[in-house]
């Protein structure tokens, strides 16, 4: 169901050959000659919900409408124009996508998370969502080297949650291949949001109370999409969460209550890159194309 | 002709058809399946690699270092033996830069050190830290995906992911000068069956010289035409090392022991040029 395979003879061709002489058409070309009177009935289109099986069709078809000539000559295959229709469409569809993360650029403590996103595709290439996290620290081997060789107390905050509205534009689409025999869908998603979160002064001396910090965080990020099947995919990318932190004043014996504090904070302009990992579940579990084979 | 003389014509007719008829579908079927079902994924594709050479000049900096990063310049050589495998080599001359976290201790370091608190002066904490003028790798490489992107619907480039593996080199190095690293007989009795200091911070810092290790990588090629490549890698290069050159172990001396097996994690960009410059196709 997913692509149109017309033998168009040498002498006849109008329309430009394929990219590349053949190569795989990784946009939408126009049509072969012939258009939709050429198309070959192939029976029943897969169940919904098999994107390989979807894949596989298209092949069949290309396959089955040109053997002969093939088998005869090499060069035949320069005359087929493939037609593979997008085998995933996502506009009027809603995201469900669980992360799990870990902090990417920070040497003294390591965040791990845990969270989702929920968008919605306006278009094809272009969403609306939100999202949200919970953090949980570990601290890194400089956190006790530097207070053991050094004999230095770090001054870190750790973080406790995020949340933001973020916007997803999607300009690259690509396919590859597999040990050269098993294609794969995938895209590029870049992402930028304006969120909130909250961080916590990790005492240096527990006998000082500690503060928390409402942060107001913008963001900017990159994933990558692959398509598994018309209702999953599985993401990876980066986030770059930007917000103005406070951290525990370094003469902290002179503020004994956290409020004190807090108004004396030391302040810095943070970058907390995060590496995001999940799977989404996209909703309706299926979709209908509305234009032609 | 009457009804049943039509009749006994169109039987006869029928029955002489119905096996042209199933031929003809078998036939047909026949047509919809053949061996390219189970062919390649992709039919004339340019061979980007295979048989070439490959020549990249890059960039390389560590990601996320503790106390330094590594910065630098180099080369890889690589050539490709098919679609998928190949071998090479990767070198780089890097100079050394403080990390923040360096640049918040340092200030706040005394110059003569405290033996009570063990406190390290600001020469025995920033001499001690090392440095890596060069480092490398020679590697195998697979090439298992291969694929054609389109960006904003325009520009439609090949690419390719490949991952690395083998083994790296490093050399290390530490400034530390006899002034500052003055202890002879670190965590152990001097000739005179005088005990030790237990000050770490008079000790050699045992953090430079040669280290082999293992090497991991992976990255994606990004072809701007047939014999230009963007080439972007995440490489680690893992080897025995002290970067601070202090007691890690905390026996009050800086030892052998010290040294331990770390990941240096560094990303690369550069171009690739292969040679030659033309490409072949497959069938």
């Amino acid at each position: 169901m997913a692509g149109t395979a017309t033998a168009q003879p040498k002498a006849d061709k109008k329309e430009p050959a394929p990219a590349d002489g053949g190569e795989i058409e990784m946009g939408d070309p126009p049509p072969a000659d012939g258009g939709d009177g050429g198309e070959i009935d192939m029976g029943a289109e897969p169940p919904p919900g098999d994107l390989a099986a979807d894949l596989a069709a298209a092949d069949a078809q290309a396959t089955a409408t040109k053997a002969d000539e093939v088998k005869r000559t090499p060069l035949a295959w320069k005359d087929i124009l493939v037609v593979v229709r997008k085998p995933f469409l996502k506009s009027g569809r809603t995201e469900l996508f669980p992360i799990v993360g870990t902090t990417l650029n920070d040497n003294m403590v390591r965040h791990y998370t845990v969270g989702g996103q929920l968008s919605y595709y306006l278009t094809d290439v272009l969403a609306i969502g939100v999202e949200g996290h919970y953090y949980q620290p570990s601290f890194r081997e400089p956190f006790d080297l530097v207070a053991r060789q050094a004999r230095r107390l770090p001054t870190v905050n750790t973080y406790t949650w995020s949340a933001a509205l973020n916007f997803h534009y999607v300009p690259v689409y690509g396919k590859f291949a597999i040990f050269d025999k098993k294609l794969v869908t995938w895209e590029v998603a870049f992402t930028a949001g304006i969120g909130a979160g909250q961080s916590k002064v990790e005492e240096r001396d527990k006998k000082f109370p500690g503060f928390t910090n409402l942060l107001i965080q913008p963001n900017v990020g990159a994933s990558m999409r692959f398509f598994l099947t018309k209702w999953l995919t599985v993401s990876a990318g980066v986030r770059d969460y930007i917000f103005y932190d406070k951290f525990e004043p370094t003469d902290r014996e002179m503020y004994s209550t956290a409020e004190l504090a807090k108004e004396n904070a030391d302040g810095a302009l943070i970058n907390n890159v995060m590496f995001q990992l999940g799977v989404s579940f996209w909703l309706p579990t299926s979709f209908e194309y509305t234009t032609f084979r | 002709m009457n009804k049943q003389t039509f009749l006994g014509t169109a039987l006869v007719l029928a029955a002489a058809v119905a096996p042209i008829v199933v031929d003809v579908g078998e036939a047909l079927a026949d047509r919809r399946h053949n061996s390219l079902g189970s062919d390649v994924a992709v039919r004339h594709r340019r061979l980007l690699v295979k048989n070439r050479f490959e020549f990249a000049p890059l960039f390389e900096s560590t990601i996320n270092a503790d106390f330094r990063h590594i910065v630098g310049g180099g080369a890889k050589l690589e050539y490709h033996l098919g679609d998928m495998l190949s071998f090479g080599v990767v070198g780089v001359g890097a100079t050394a830069l403080d990390t923040g976290l360096v640049k918040k201790i340092e200030p706040t370091l005394e110059m003569v050190s405290d033996p009570n608190t063990r406190e390290p002066s600001k020469d025995e904490f920033m001499t001690r830290l090392n440095k890596m003028p060069v480092h490398g790798a020679a590697y195998v490489s697979l090439t298992p995906w291969y694929g054609k992107l389109a960006a904003f619907g325009q520009a439609f480039v090949a690419f390719d992911f490949y991952f690395q593996a083998g083994v790296s080199f490093a050399s290390l190095k530490s400034d530390c000068p006899t002034t500052v690293c003055s202890d002879t007989h670190p965590g152990v009795p001097d000739a005179m069956g005088n005990p030790p200091d237990q000050n770490p911070n008079n000790d050699p810092a045992l953090n430079s010289g040669g280290r082999l290790g293992l090497y991991l990588g992976g990255g994606i090629h990004v072809f701007l035409n047939d014999f230009l490549a963007l080439d972007l890698t995440v490489r680690d290069y893992a080897f025995t090392d002290n970067p601070s050159g202090a007691d890690f172990n905390a026996d009050l001396a800086v030892t052998n022991e010290d040294n331990r097996f770390m990941h240096h994690l560094f990303f690369g960009a550069g171009v690739s040029i292969m040679f030659p410059m033309t490409v072949k196709r497959t069938p």
